[in-house]
């Protein structure tokens, strides 16, 4: 077939059940398969299909329908987004720390039989909050190495940080460990040998490495 | 210990990448987990409502795919890959979901009606594309619409889709193949 | 060994009143719910019970209690008080023996 194919031609050569008719309108190709070729896009190209007009018209219909997808997610979207706040309330509401409580760290008390923790969570959320206190430093994993539950046994921990661009990174690092050491030693008593800070990601301010925001 | 929703402030949290709040919500951080809801929540809800096929158990499986993914953050190991890793919790709680429908009624005795495979075409006229789209989709047999909707909206491979279903690769080529094919044709049928 | 548990109720007003503690979270695991029951029926969970958990043993009582405290004091001194609040309450509710008093830190700040 060498007509013409204006563009408001109908696609209609495939049938839904029959390979064979599908592919003999399609120049020896499937749906399936030109739908592969235009995730490729068109990569490397294929003149069987790029100088077959059925094929053409087969892979504009995709490509509406594609848009069609994208514009319905789209809408979707807008109108998730735009439910009021009950719906993140009723998540929280129903998690609990504990999933993240971790190992039991101990304090000393005189009387033998107390028995004072506080929780692996709970020094993690200090470590965070040290961080969170300073200016642009966001405090990410915090992993404490070690035998944190047999007291006097010297940990080392581990954090990883993002610093946003423009600071002095061995600066902020050292004031955040300062920082973090003040706090373990007011609410903990490890013995930290050392407090390894990796900064492992910057971050463009306000929102460059946010994907996908929706506000 | 309940988390409470604290007070909409602008905070570096809200802007932060994605591995940046994972990670603080494996370590426990409430007010980064609320970060994700409110980043993903919505399309996970587009996701459970396109499986489902219907809104009612949406909020359900929504919320329940959020506290499954709570509590095992600690397991993802790249934080970067938490918007397919949270798609693929929905998407499963959906299944589920979906499965326990059908056994439920299957106890009844009753049968699920069938889609109505050429209804779309009376209205396509009148309506948008992306209206008739959602209409087509709702349509689709359960069967193809779970397959579509993996592909295209959780991004699922697949081999992923198969194991995700329990269906031989050749059977799940064959209903995206025939899903791609209806949405096609309906497609043609609104120009 | 005859032990009286003392009223747990009494507990939890005592503990919430220590100063230092800003929160008290139920002490007995959660999870163990979670695992065996729906989660439609954990989202409407806790049914009113005493967050303070005690039980009596072979060996005395023993009590838990699980606290978020406010950022301005150490942990140490904090759940100490807590401590001490517990083991004088029991004092005064007929002197059990004490296998255990446990206070645990779970959030700070």
């Amino acid at each position: 077939m060498t007509e013409l194919t204006p563009a408001n031609r109908r696609f209609l050569a495939f049938d839904l059940d029959d390979t064979e008719r599908e592919q003999f309108g399609l120049n020896g190709h499937t749906i399936e398969q030109l739908s592969d070729y235009l995730d490729r896009d068109r990569m490397p190209a294929d003149p069987s299909i790029d100088d077959s007009p059925e094929c053409e018209i087969a892979l504009r219909g995709l490509e509406r329908l594609r848009r069609a997808q994208r514009l319905l997610l789209k809408l979707d979207l807008e109108r998730e987004s735009r439910r009021d706040d009950s719906w993140v309330s009723a998540i929280l509401d129903n998690i609990t720390l504990e999933a993240h409580a971790g190992r039991d760290i101990p304090l000393t008390h005189p009387v033998p039989t107390a028995r004072l923790v506080v929780t692996e969570g709970a020094v993690r959320g200090i470590l965070r909050e040290s961080g969170d206190r300073m200016q642009n430093v966001l405090v990410g994993r915090c992993v404490l190495v070690g035998d944190v539950n047999v007291p006097g046994t010297p940990i080392v921990i581990e954090v990883d940080v993002t610093v946003f661009p423009g600071e002095n990174i061995p600066l902020l690092a050292d004031q955040l460990r300062q920082a973090m050491y003040a706090a373990l030693g007011k609410y903990t008593e490890l013995v930290v040998a050392a407090i390894d800070i990796t900064v492992s990601d910057l971050q463009a301010l306000p929102d460059a490495s946010a994907q996908e925001k929706e506000h | 210990m309940p988390g409470t929703v604290r007070e909409q402030v602008a905070s570096p949290l809200d802007t932060a990448a994605d591995r940046m709040l994972a990670d603080r919500a494996a370590d426990g951080d409430l007010r980064a987990f609320e970060g994700l809801v409110r980043r993903y929540g919505p399309l996970m809800r587009v996701q459970a409502r396109r499986v489902l096929g219907s809104n009612d158990e949406t909020d359900d499986v929504v919320q329940e795919a959020f506290i499954t993914a709570w509590q095992q953050l600690g397991t993802l190991e790249d934080g970067s890959a938490v918007k397919s890793w949270l798609m693929r919790i929905v998407s499963r709680k959906s299944i589920d979901r979906l499965r326990a429908r059908r056994e439920h009624a299957n106890i009844d005795d009753t049968d699920v009606p069938a889609p109505d495979e050429h209804a779309p075409h009376v209205l396509a006229e009148a309506e948008s594309q992306t209206e008739a789209l959602a209409r087509v989709l709702a349509t689709l047999p359960e069967d193809q619409r779970r397959c579509w909707t993996l592909r295209e909206l959780a991004e699922y491979s697949y081999g992923d889709i198969a194991a995700e279903l329990g269906l031989p690769l050749s059977t799940v080529r064959g209903l995206l193949a025939r899903a791609r094919k209806t949405l096609l044709r309906e497609m043609e049928e609104w120009r | 060994m005859t032990t009286v548990i003392p009223s747990t109720d009494q507990l939890d007003a005592l503990v919430r009143q220590v100063p230092g503690v800003d929160a008290l979270y139920p002490a007995r695991s959660i999870v163990a719910t979670v695992l065996s029951t729906a989660l439609d029926a954990v989202a409407h969970h806790a049914p009113a019970a005493p967050l303070v958990h005690t039980v009596a043993q072979s060996d005395g009582v023993r009590v838990t209690a699980k606290i978020g405290i406010g950022a301005a004091e150490s942990s140490a001194d904090v759940s100490g008080r807590v401590h001490d609040a517990i083991a004088e309450h029991l004092r005064q509710v007929g002197n059990p023996t004490v296998a255990q008093i446990a206070v645990i830190v779970a959030r700070i700040g």
